[in-house]
């Protein structure tokens, strides 16, 4: 999406920048060296879209962004306004004259919000961690409980961090590698009734957990939900690359998925769990996982599977028939891998850490088998091969050796999950009680 | 437990706070129609999985579907571009206004006679007597009701509980035979005619004949929504085109009538189990009564009601098509019967445009019975095949047998009306013979 933008003006970076039309639309100023705006649009608290606006010299006008914003977001912005209006009821005639009145009436009567905890799993970032609990900190929540979950810590910088400059979130020390392991730490030590994940190098929106306590509200049967997660920055190649890969955002709508249950075929739309979201924004209701069991502690980010913990539990939720939610109001920036390299190594995590998922369901719900099978076969096609094919051809397709990393990490995928679990199998055995893995 | 894919059919007004719909646990999906201040906007289907749906998925649903239908004033006043820009505007900043829209109403003095006819379907037709007694309207109402079938005794038992209902007998069996008997002993300025299996909400009556203000228009249909989407009958029946036609307002007249290249599809304008006539258009001597080879009862199966629209066009009337004159209609449940009534739509369909043909020379259903029809079928056929319609391949099939079967259904229809006998409008006959 960023292609054609970037190419012309030579790897220039993009400013982020909010833009809150309920507050106004304003110039913005500031931009030397900047190729040009990517501006998240909101409005009436709720994100609409994304708007790019290149920039000439070092400004960029309101008008200009005015029209960026009518012409890219017109579609966003009239469901938006007719959504809003659904709210209070559609009167011809009178509707102008009532509007702002009774949507403030109707933004203020929230239901009581469900108790939650935070959780920032983090291992050996002390420096993106620290910006991560500045926005934690900023957090608007009546009650909220914050656990920092510092993972195999090789010294006691980040729990010297927390108890000094934040003493009101609580430190927890996992000592296993493994983001599962961290994650199942966290849960055990909760005792709210929702409990949300983000990463060390992400920094939620100030309305982020608001937003996922009211989804939760919304529906009792919801069980999970993701949120979106937007760039926090597009600075250097690697990140805007990043984002054209696919990025971590799963757009601007509100959505639901839930399985079948009058009918007696179920879908498997569900097995594809990475367009639900990531681990960097998601929320769960805590009863949940005394039906699906914890995350497994052989995926995820400090193992040899590299991830796919959060696609897991995804599947699980459906599976199970419960509800999962995408609200886009849960807003979480996601700081991109700054450098070539950590991006490589991260696309190759992600191909791991699909494959291990795939290989784990594979092994864990014999009667999805060959519909994983299927899947992991033409995701394969389409995102490895067919990828790679088309970076031969053509100038603007995907850097060849990003696409290439992303096939070596599915190949090596495949076997991640066995060797993943006989290296957690070995330490079992002074692991006796700790929350571990319900198939 | 419902049967499986049952579909819930819930009608949402957007003119109150749109809420969530809970009582939907029982089905998989959820129909939504929308409607504001009596007019009808749209549907929408959402899967809901056995999950109540909440308000922000009814909105988004809605919206999706409906866009600026939701809060478009008049359709042919004020473009959706002109809205849009307005809603823009308003979230960006600026200010905008719209005006309302002025309608000339009917007078209080004009009556309305309804023109019902049954043949042997004692509850339905108890129901529908009290859909109709729970009207709201001031005008003089007169019920006509045509029992098709007096020999069974079974209708006179259900009328004796309804004493302001006219109850006429018409022993020839066919519904246009009954209609025509209906229409001779009503009184009214207005003749509305309607089926004993509908049901229509309480301000049915009066927004179907509001447009027969107007003098230039002769007739107003109304839109049919299924009341149910229960069993998979029903379902292919709205996959089939239902009964419905859609939610935008027409107006068709004499112009229209002459541009239609290959036929005059009357049957976007509805049926005439919903429908208001001026009553003079039945003494009008190019109009007349309803074609009587036509319809259901006849071999021919349907046809007497976009028969009649094509003969109303052609005298120079204008017709409406208003959508927020709508009934409910409870499809037929099982598939035997649906079978049935798609067959014998076939049949009628082409013993429509061959009437058309015999009766008033009209040359473009030569071409459409040879050329066009034959391609629409096969490129349905083709969709199937290709997996983008879920419209069963065997109901193509009877659909084919229907059409196959037409020109013979007519040939026979004909000449019963011949054994049996027209009925006569007083003031004038329905001799054919108008160019």
């Amino acid at each position: 999406m960023l292609g054609a933008l970037t190419r012309a003006r030579d790897w220039r970076p993009f400013k982020i920048v909010d833009l809150d039309l309920s507050s106004g639309v304003a110039a913005v100023s500031g931009l030397e060296g900047y190729a040009g705006v990517f501006a998240l649009v909101w409005a009436g608290g709720a994100p609409l879209g994304h708007v790019r606006v290149p920039v000439r010299g070092a400004n960029c006008s309101e008008r200009r962004i005015r029209s960026a914003i009518r012409v890219q977001l017109e579609h966003p912005l009239a469901t938006a306004a007719l959504r809003d209006r659904l709210r209070t009821g559609i009167r011809s005639g009178q509707e102008q004259a009532a509007g702002p009145e009774n949507r403030a009436e109707a933004g203020t009567e929230t239901p009581a919000l469900p108790s939650a905890t935070v959780a920032i799993c983090t291992r050996d970032r002390p420096e993106a961690l620290d910006r991560c609990l500045g926005y934690i900190e900023r957090l608007r929540y009546p009650v909220l409980d914050v656990v920092v979950v510092d993972n195999a810590p090789p010294d006691d910088t980040v729990r010297r961090l927390v108890q000094e400059k934040y003493p009101n979130f609580r430190y927890l020390c996992e000592p296993q590698p493994g983001l599962g392991w961290a994650r199942n730490t966290a849960l055990a030590h909760s005792s709210s009734e929702i409990v949300a994940f983000t990463d060390d190098d992400c920094a939620p929106d100030p309305s982020w957990i608001e937003a996922l306590g009211q989804a939760f509200t919304e529906d009792e049967q919801t069980m999970a939900i993701t949120g979106l997660v937007t760039p926090f920055e597009l600075e250097t190649p690697a990140q805007i690359l990043f984002e054209r890969s696919g990025g971590f955002g799963r757009g601007f709508d509100h959505q639901s998925w839930r399985l079948g249950t009058t009918t007696g075929r179920r879908g498997a739309m569900h097995l594809g769990a990475g367009r639900f979201g990531t681990g960097a924004n998601m929320a769960f209701r805590r009863s949940v996982f005394s039906s699906i069991g914890d995350f497994d502690v052989a995926l995820g980010a400090g193992t040899p599977t590299e991830g796919g913990e959060d696609l897991d539990m995804f599947f699980r939720v459906l599976e199970k028939g419960y509800t999962l939610v995408y609200e886009p109001r849960a807003v979480v920036r996601h700081v991109h891998r700054r450098d070539l390299d950590g991006l490589r190594r991260q696309l190759e995590g992600h191909g791991v850490g699909l494959y291990a998922y795939f290989v784990r369901s594979a092994l864990m719900f014999p009667n999805r088998r060959r519909q994983f099978l299927r899947l992991a076969l033409r995701w394969f096609w389409t995102r490895n091969i067919r990828r790679l094919l088309r970076s031969f051809a053509g100038s603007r397709s995907f850097p060849r050796d990003l696409v290439w990393a992303e096939l070596k990490g599915s190949l090596r995928g495949c076997t991640a999950y066995p060797r993943a679990r006989r290296a957690t199998s070995r330490r079992n055995g002074d692991l006796a009680g700790r929350p571990g893995v319900v198939a | 437990m419902k049967q499986a894919g049952a579909v819930a059919v819930r009608l949402v007004d957007v003119s109150r706070p749109v809420t969530a719909i809970d009582d939907v646990r029982e089905y998989e999906r959820v129909r939504i129609y929308a409607q504001r201040e009596g007019r009808m906007l749209g549907f929408t289907e959402v899967r809901n999985h056995g999950a109540a749906l909440s308000a922000r998925r009814v909105r988004q649903a809605l919206v999706d579907a409906l866009g600026v239908r939701l809060i478009l004033d008049d359709p042919t006043t004020k473009s959706a571009d002109a809205l849009i820009d307005s809603l823009l505007e308003e979230l960006i900043g600026e200010d905008h206004d719209s005006a309302g829209s002025s309608d000339v109403k009917l007078d209080p003095g004009v009556s309305v006679s309804i023109v019902i006819a049954t043949f042997d379907r004692p509850d339905d037709l108890r129901n529908m007597l009290v859909w109709i007694r729970e009207q709201r309207t001031e005008r003089p109402v007169e019920i006509v009701l045509v029992d098709n079938h007096p020999s069974s005794g079974i209708t006179p038992a259900v009328v004796a509980q309804f004493p302001h209902v006219v109850l006429i007998q018409e022993p020839r069996q066919g519904l246009a035979y009954a209609r025509n008997a209906g229409i001779l002993a009503s009184t009214g300025d207005i003749i509305v005619m309607t089926d004993d299996d509908v049901r229509p909400p309480q301000d049915w009556l009066e927004t179907l004949i509001a447009p027969l203000a107007r003098n230039d228009v002769g007739a107003v249909t109304g839109n049919v929504l299924p009341l149910e989407l229960e069993t998979s009958a029903q379902r292919i029946f709205e996959i089939y085109g239902g009964l419905g036609r859609g939610f935008e307002r027409r107006e068709v007249d004499l112009r229209w009538f002459n541009k239609c290249k290959w036929v005059v599809p009357t049957w976007i304008l509805g049926a005439s189990a919903n429908a208001a006539f001026r009553s003079s258009l039945f003494r009008n001597p190019t109009i007349g009564l309803m074609h009587e080879a036509l319809g259901p009862g006849m071999p021919s199966g349907v046809g007497e009601d976009t028969y009649l629209f094509y003969r109303i066009l052609k005298a120079g009337y204008t017709m409406v098509y208003d959508p927020n004159a709508y009934v409910w209609h409870r499809h037929r449940t099982d598939m035997e019967a649906l079978r049935a009534q798609l067959y014998g739509y076939s049949k009628g369909h082409i013993a429509y445009h061959l009437t058309t043909l015999l009766e008033d020379r009209d040359l473009r259903a030569l071409a459409y019975l040879t050329l066009r029809l034959p391609y629409g079928q096969s490129r349905r056929i083709v969709k199937r095949l290709k997996r983008k319609s879920a419209y069963p391949l065997k109901l193509s099939m009877v659909e084919i047998g229907g059409y196959l079967a037409g020109p013979g259904a007519l040939w026979k229809s004909r000449r019963r009306v011949a054994r049996e006998g027209r009925s006569i409008q007083l003031s004038s006959s329905t001799e054919e013979g108008v160019e």
